[in-house]
């Protein structure tokens, strides 16, 4: 008996290593190969066969990418930081009270307004972007900050998200604020917001993410080199430069993803877990 | 409401003096109006007024640049049914979700079993996998832009040591859609990856114990337990992938700008295309509020097919 289900161990480690090596390659080798040969010379990356590794590595695109008139990479990267930190603040300051009157008080029309919530989370945004965009238009917002921070700060899924998470604290650890005096706001602030920093945290991470990563809206609300946001950038530099300057455009792929890759290293068990704990904010 | 001047013990009515005295239940509901009323100012401006309005732009020959806004009725929905564009766009769009779904659910259900063996490495692994799906769309095009490109990508070259000649992935008509398919599986599989890593991780070990000990082998194993007790995940992640993959939009954007011809637009592109290309704002609603109907049907059919009870 103990040889058999050691067998069946041996047996699914290996099958395990098997699958996971291929699956590595399968994820890392894109990366590998474009950012090898963002270390090469024009000539060298337009030649058949491809090279891999670069016969003289050079930072030469590197640093004509980040010099260009026409590519401005250092403004694109702080835009796109400060735009998805001031929606991510927009949204945890706007959803998280929500979030807890919905959860904790009792108030005419709460069914009825929670019902419209859930009506409007089945309806995909893209309904909500032709109006939107002419009211930044009329509003004179287009190509400022206020258009990338503040349509999409009522976030109905991280109200849902918060909502549920509060649901879940004890009661008496409220009533006993109740019996020291406390009101309402000092409860949400003292009690449950401290009690909620997971699920704060996980929301928070993944606003930002996806606003750092949007390539639609920012598109169409920018216009001007100076406003644009780095995915916005990235797809200006692929259409002027794609074609005639390749490693560049590759260096500017592996430059844009460093500040990701190294928000993603120091929070990766928080990131992991949080993609369960928010079901991936619905999805890509 | 309360400021930081409270003092412990003070009794339960600390209304200012100037205020007048109101019940309890009064007091709550108006805390509640007061913690949403932010919320609800953002929600009703960005999307209850937005959706309304879209639905009632659809109903308008609104063209961004013309100051006249002719009521059509439904002619945008007319022309709609029959606009070939359209019909080819949700073509598209349908035939790279499936593909995408199907793809992404495969590797990333093969990739959550391999790492919830026990084996030492599996967090390393696990975060490693996931790395793409951080990755901003226009990263992951302008990589895979280069990867498929026919004259010197690398994945023609290594097809070249199985003697497979070049192959045009994105000029293609009947391959790029495959190609964009392929891109957004490697970017987007860590996230059912994880879903699943979880719903492994709540089947309980007793059970396999027990089939073990009457003699079942690992593929019995994965088919009558695995797989029966992962049916709301696999369900979960489809539905999601579903909903999420139908509104693809940067990958065309960025790798074929729609093209060859038009063999790669989608919904969301066409969207895009007919208000910010051709300024027609109206019938750009059009298109969205009928992207809306469609992803409705298709959620209320998956959510039937979920409510179904599993039996376990």
């Amino acid at each position: 008996m103990v040889s058999t289900l050691q067998g069946h161990a041996w047996h699914n480690r290996f099958w395990s290593y098997l699958v996971l090596v291929a699956l590595s390659l399968f994820v890392f080798m894109p990366m590998l190969v474009v950012i090898s040969q963002s270390f090469m010379t024009n000539q060298e990356v337009n030649r058949w066969p491809p090279q891999i590794i670069p016969v003289n590595p050079t930072l030469f695109n590197y640093h004509d990418v980040l010099t260009r008139q026409d590519l401005r990479l250092d403004l694109w990267l702080r835009n796109s930081l400060v735009a998805a930190t001031g929606h991510t603040i927009a949204v945890l300051v706007i959803c998280a009270p929500a979030a807890y009157a919905f959860a904790r008080l009792r108030f005419r029309a709460s069914n009825v307004l929670f019902a419209v919530l859930l009506v409007t989370i089945m309806i995909p945004s893209q309904v909500t972007l032709i109006p939107n965009y002419l009211l930044m238009r009329d509003l004179k917002w287009l190509d400022t900050f206020n258009a990338l921070v503040f349509p999409g700060a009522a976030n109905v899924f991280g109200v849902f998200l918060l909502r549920q998470f509060f649901m879940q604290i004890p009661h008496e650890l409220e009533e006993a604020a109740v019996m020291d005096g406390a009101g309402y706001l000092r409860r949400f602030t003292r009690i449950i917001l401290p009690l909620s920093s997971n699920a704060l945290t996980a929301l928070a991470i993944f606003v930002f993410l996806g606003h750092y990563n949007d390539l639609f809206w920012p598109f169409i609300v920018t216009n001007s080199l100076e406003t644009r946001t780095l995915p916005v950038g990235l797809t200006i530099l692929n259409s002027a430069y794609g074609q005639q300057f390749r490693p560049m455009v590759l260096a500017g792929a592996v430059l844009s993803t460093i500040p990701i890759l190294v928000v993603y290293i120091i929070f990766q068990r928080r990131i992991i877990q949080g993609v369960t704990l928010t079901g991936g904010m619905g999805g890509r | 409401m309360t400021g930081a001047s409270a003092n412990p013990g003070a009794s339960l009515d600390r209304r200012p003096s100037w205020l007048p005295e109101i019940n309890l239940k009064r007091r709550e509901e108006m805390a509640a109006w007061l913690f949403l009323a932010p919320f609800l100012v953002f929600f009703v401006i960005f999307i209850a007024r937005a959706m309304l309005a879209a639905m009632q732009m659809s109903f308008y020959d609104w063209h961004a640049l013309r100051p006249s806004r002719p009521f059509v009725a439904f002619g945008n929905y007319e022309e709609l049914l029959r606009d070939d564009v359209w019909w080819l766009a949700l073509k598209n769009t349908i035939i790279f979700t499936a593909m995408t779904v199907a793809g992404t659910t495969v590797v990333a259900l093969a990739a959550a079993l391999a790492v919830t063996q026990p084996i030492r490495q599996a967090n390393f692994f696990r975060v490693l996998l996931y790395m793409p799906s951080l990755l901003s769309v226009g990263a992951v095009g302008l990589i895979w832009v280069w990867l498929l490109n026919s004259q010197f990508g690398v994945i023609n070259h290594g097809l070249g040591f199985f003697g497979i000649r070049p192959i045009n992935w994105l000029g293609d008509p009947t391959l790029v859609l495959p190609a964009l398919s392929l891109t957004t599986i490697w970017w987007a599989f860590g996230f059912p990856m994880l879903i699943f890593i979880a719903g492994l991780q709540g089947i309980p070990e007793h059970l396999y114990e027990a089939a073990r000990i009457d003699g079942a082998n690992g593929r019995q194993l994965f088919f009558n337990i695995t797989l029966p007790l992962l049916r709301p995940t696999i369900l979960f992640v489809t539905v999601t992938g579903v909903i999420g993959h139908f509104q693809v939009y940067g990958q065309p954007f960025i790798m074929t700008n729609g093209g060859p011809g038009r063999s790669s637009y989608t919904v969301i592109f066409y969207l895009f295309q007919t208000a910010w290309t051709s300024f027609r704002m109206g019938y750009g609603a059009a298109v969205a509020v009928a992207l809306a109907f469609i992803m409705a049907i298709v959620t209320v059919v998956q959510f039937l097919v979920i409510s179904r009870r599993v039996e376990y």
